[in-house]
């Protein structure tokens, strides 16, 4: 579990590589930003993700349903992979694994329960578990794909 | 005595790492045998053909084939594939170990290197995004997969790809995806995909057939994909999800490639083109 001092060094790192990730806040109201994302993925997230972000046993192959079990969201799982346009709707939208066998979505909607800012914060939290190197990457993917505006 | 015994089992055991390592290689060095390939361009309407280091097209269904000239390293070294965006873009792709990923739009009258972006030239795999004529994929050996958005102006490492070698790469523009498509990865053992966002490489269906070959998709129904291997030829109308043994000729395909209409071509391993009107089920000689 990250506390206040570990986000606010996260905050700093990302800062100092150019990838605030709420930029033209002063510090205390992006780290307040964070914390807000860290609970919002306490309670939300961390049932299936876990609370470390580690993700489900065997996350890489498909159980009985043809689903993929909920990755890590550190930095061994490919969440940093994906831009912020892409993660803020899949975590707004869902998304349905085309091999899953159920009717369910493998990963639910949230469109209702967050607002554009909450599902913002949440995002930006994620980015605190990734490594310097992934986060330039997932900034660099951002730049032509960023949050919605109406998550501002 | 027993001293004798333990310098014996020693000596049969490093015999046999020897043995093993010989073994091993040897399965490698088959493994990287040059088979030819095969693609189509849907923008000229022709096939191209990479046999015994030279590229080939046909503007005739393979009746007859022209040949493309290649760079002077292209000779020497190991053209794996040739590729085409889908547009109507004029530019003309190869790739392979040594050689890197070159680019042509004069019909290979001249060649210019793109891979500058990638850590080496050898380039195992390549192939081009289904809707983005910019948009390349290469797989460098002992590295991993790299993307180029500018059309090999520049390259990023995507990720380690699946740890087994891939010998062919096929961009999809199947629909599921989180992003724009998915990447179909052919190994000796299988065929694995991947969203071309490279969220994890999953295997597709059960597909017990030996060594695979090949892997081609049906451009106007793209969840309809097929494989080639040494049991022939296999089938999947779910993107390969589950796969269905087409009951063919028996010939072995060691490339294969779809046109637009429906129309199967694939290559034996003498490089002779074979073509199937009816997925698969009945081929003829193209060029009989």
């Amino acid at each position: 579990m990250h506390n206040r001092w570990t986000l606010v060094t996260t905050w700093f790192l990302l800062s100092a590589t150019g990838q605030a990730v709420a930029g033209g806040g002063p510090p205390s109201s992006d780290t307040t930003l964070l914390e807000d994302g860290e609970k919002i993925y306490q309670q939300y997230c961390a049932s299936c993700h876990g609370i470390e972000g580690e993700g489900m046993p065997n996350w890489e192959r498909q159980n009985a349903q043809g689903e993929l079990p909920a990755p890590p969201h550190g930095p061994e799982g490919h969440t940093w992979k994906h831009s912020d346009a892409m993660l803020y709707r899949i975590v707004s939208e869902g998304w349905r694994d085309p091999w899953n066998k159920t009717e369910r979505l493998t990963m639910p909607a949230f469109k209702e329960i967050l607002t554009p800012a909450e599902t913002r914060d949440v995002v930006n939290y994620l980015k605190t578990l990734w490594t310097p190197e992934q986060r330039r990457h997932q900034a660099e993917e951002s730049e032509g794909a960023p949050f919605p505006a109406q998550s501002e | 005595m027993k001293n004798i015994a333990s310098r014996f089992l020693h000596a049969l055991s490093l015999a046999s790492l020897v043995v093993a390592s010989l073994g091993i290689v040897g399965v490698a060095g088959a493994a990287e045998e040059a088979l030819p390939s095969l693609s189509y361009d849907q923008t000229g309407e022709r096939l191209l053909k990479v046999d015994s280091h030279q590229l080939f097209q046909s503007i005739n269904g393979g009746e007859t084939w022209r040949e493309i000239p290649l760079p002077e390293e292209g000779k020497e070294g190991r053209v794996v594939t040739a590729a085409v965006p889908a547009t109507a873009e004029k530019a003309l792709y190869i790739a392979g170990p040594s050689i890197g990923v070159q680019r042509s739009t004069d019909h290979g009258e001249s060649w210019h290197e793109v891979d500058e972006g990638l850590p080496s030239q050898d380039v195992i795999a390549f192939t081009v995004h289904r809707n983005q004529p910019e948009t390349l994929y290469a797989v460098v050996v002992d590295d991993g997969l790299y993307q180029s958005e500018d059309a090999g102006k520049s390259w990023k490492k995507m990720d380690s790809g699946p740890t087994q070698t891939i010998r062919r790469l096929l961009h999809s523009d199947m629909e599921g995806s989180m992003q724009t498509g998915w990447l179909y990865a052919v190994s000796d053992d299988a065929v694995r995909l991947s969203m071309d966002c490279f969220c994890g490489w999953r295997p597709t269906g059960e597909l017990d057939a030996g060594r695979v070959y090949d892997v081609a998709y049906d451009l106007d129904d793209p969840e309809r994909v097929y494989v080639t291997t040494d049991q022939g030829l296999w089938r999947s109308d779910n993107g390969g999800q589950e796969w269905q043994r087409v009951n063919g000729d028996g010939t072995e395909k060691v490339a294969l490639t779809l046109a637009p209409a429906g129309t199967l071509y694939a290559l034996d391993r003498d490089g002779e083109l074979m073509r199937s009107e009816d997925q698969g089920q009945t081929w003829t000689i193209a060029d009989a």
